[in-house]
């Protein structure tokens, strides 16, 4: 794919972009959201004949210590044989353990063992795709003391074993970064660029934790200063890939989204996206 | 079959040839756009504060917490008179 | 050090509202406390479930307010995770959980309107299959009509409630007119249907509902007429057959009757 500038596909805008049909790179969706034949699922298989796709998996749980859950995956794997999406990613954490889904992208320890896992679980996913997919970074808010690795080198080791690429959220790095004390440029460091594949930005919140700010990744407003900044930083190291604007919480008006779409043209260096319709 | 049935019959075969009212039974349904608002895998990460997040504080709310919302538009009812 | 396998037993102890002091140890605590992230976790699993059942009980958030619906769906939440990861799957025990909750008590017909949203929910996200319509039947014998089984369309329920559930539903809509729903105007039956871009529902009269009720169950269209009889001497299978062909209740013929 094309380093293009997508939006993500919420469906208080769907009728309004089924409507008008925007000039966006991409549309990505949360796969879970569709997998039932709904008529919002009719609407986007509409949209898909004039936009190109991405499918953003959050609850297949890559890092389950009980392997991948063989009948959610055969539903994504369903709705991906539908859409023939672009890219298809989902999130270096564990949300599911012997059949309680906790709708929560919850932390790995980084150690040969989880590694281990994540490795398997990726492994049958592409297996069972038939095609690569993307592993993002996740927000953390705690790190386990007993992690030997750093997380960017376990998500290097993870494309070098599996072949999978990466997606980078810049988000997700400035919110770990800060609340894990680590530098977000050294994080930087060392991944493989021809694994990145994919950029995500959103907009993140500050809470207080025991007095300190701990930053919360709620995709709740624009994009923060912080985070162009490194986002500028990440396309100079690694090039231009699709990048997506994703707002869940607090939805803005489709207009301000779109708004945000055309700055990450403009810090990727290409020109505005043709009209896809 | 005995007349009751034949009659019953007939009733229904009659349903057959009534001029379509496909649209007015349309119109007295009651359309539920709203859930269409639903992207319920959306939400990612809430950001607001930690209080009652257990249940046990769900518990210790739920007793002094009284519902107010468009129950104030239903009335009477032998349960709803305390 | 934990192996993985009890990690994410502890941490999965201690979303489930379990104390969890190993899980601390293994955490690096600086000037932010383990317990404190811990809870961001915590807190957020509780939030975003109650905010999907918001979503998928809307009515039922209306009536009883933002507040109370919180903590009751907390409460719920604490008792029954999702046991996969579609959201808008979660929740079919909770009209059940809303009829026992004590706290709801005074609201008795609350439990009646959490399965209406229910249903209409299961509509939403059941695939449209094609419908009957009467001219698929011209031609049909009177007495091949009176032996014939139809089905309901799929994602089609039957919510029959002591209570004036299809009212109520009205006055708890965002843009409901000013008035008042008694009580005393109940029961009421409704026939929650999946269309082609939505769900709906149409309230049925009690003599319809009985037909369609045994419709349901599996039993001949004469025989759902006599059962509707039986309940309401001056039940017409005329109009009522006509309206449910027109309201596309039943699903197309698989095979010939």
């Amino acid at each position: 794919m094309k380093p293009v500038v997508g939006i993500g596909l919420r469906s208080p805008h769907l009728a309004e972009i089924a409507r008008d049909r925007p000039a966006t790179g991409f549309l990505e969706i949360h796969a879970e959201n569709y997998l039932a034949p709904s008529p919002a699922r009719g609407t986007l298989e509409r949209l898909r004949e004039d936009y190109e796709v991405s499918v953003h998996a959050v609850g297949l749980s890559l890092g389950s210590v009980d392997g991948l859950d063989e009948v959610h995956l055969d539903r994504v794997a369903t709705l991906i044989r539908r859409l023939e999406p672009a890219l298809v990613s989902d999130h270096l954490a564990w949300s599911v353990l012997t059949g309680r889904y906790f709708n929560d992208l919850l932390p790995l320890p980084y150690t040969e063992e989880a590694l281990g896992v994540v490795e398997r679980n990726v492994q049958r996913l592409q297996e069972r795709l038939g095609r690569q997919v993307l592993v993002e970074n996740p927000s953390c808010y705690l790190a386990f003391a007993h992690s030997t690795l750093s997380e960017p080198a376990f998500l290097a080791e993870l494309a070098r074993r599996t072949g999978c690429g990466l997606l980078l959220d810049a988000n997700n790095i400035v919110v770990t970064a800060h609340n894990l004390r680590l530098d977000p440029g050294a994080w930087l460091d060392g991944l493989p660029v021809t694994a990145v594949g994919q950029y995500h930005l959103a907009g993140h919140a500050v809470n207080d934790a025991d007095g300190e700010p701990l930053l919360i990744d709620d995709h709740g407003s624009r994009v923060g200063e912080g985070v162009w900044a490194l986002f500028d930083e990440i396309v100079r190291r690694y090039g231009p890939r699709p990048t997506l604007v994703e707002w869940d919480t607090d939805l803005p008006a489709l207009d301000v989204l779109l708004g945000e779409a055309r700055r990450a043209e403009q810090a990727l260096g290409i020109e505005a996206n043709a009209r896809a319709a | 079959m005995n007349s009751t049935r034949v009659a019953i019959a007939s009733a229904l075969a009659a349903a057959l040839v009534l001029p379509a009212a496909t649209s007015q039974a349309q119109g007295n349904m009651e359309k539920c756009y709203g859930i269409a608002k639903a992207g319920k895998n959306d939400c990612q990460t809430a950001k607001s504060s930690c209080a009652g997040t257990s249940k046990k504080d769900a518990q210790a709310d739920a007793w002094v917490s009284v519902p107010k919302g468009a129950c104030e538009k239903i009335v009477g009812g032998k349960l709803t008179a305390s | 050090m934990l192996a993985l396998r009890d990690l994410q037993a502890a941490f999965a102890a201690l979303l489930e509202g379990e104390d969890q002091p190993g899980l601390f140890d293994a955490i690096v605590s600086d000037t932010i406390s383990a317990p404190a992230r811990l809870r961001v976790h915590r807190h957020h699993v509780a939030q975003s479930l109650t905010g999907a059942l918001a979503a998928t009980f809307p009515t039922v958030q209306a009536i009883a307010g933002e507040a109370f619906f919180r903590t009751m769906a907390m409460e719920f939440v604490a008792e029954e995770l999702p046991v996969q990861p579609v959201l808008a799957e979660y929740g079919e025990g909770f009209p059940a959980f809303v009829s026992g909750y004590g706290p709801a008590a005074t609201l008795a017909y609350l439990g009646d309107m959490a399965r209406l949203d229910w249903a209409l929910n299961l509509a939403y996200h059941t695939p449209m299959v094609p419908r009957l319509a009467a001219p698929d039947l011209a031609g049909l014998p009177a007495d091949r009509l009176f032996e014939l089984k139809l089905g309901l369309a799929a994602g089609s329920t039957l919510v029959r409630s002591p209570w004036p559930i299809d009212r109520i539903w009205q006055a708890a809509q965002p843009e409901a007119p000013e008035g008042m729903v008694s009580l005393e105007d109940g029961p009421a039956a409704v026939l929650v249907l999946r269309r082609p871009d939505d769900a709906a529902f149409a309230s049925l009269e009690t003599s319809e509902a009985a037909f369609v009720s045994a419709l349901a169950g599996g039993t001949s269209l004469g025989e759902a007429a006599e059962a509707a009889f039986s309940v309401e001497p001056a039940f017409d299978p005329s109009t009522a057959f006509a309206r449910l062909l027109a309201l596309e209740a039943f699903a197309a013929a698989q095979h010939e009757a």
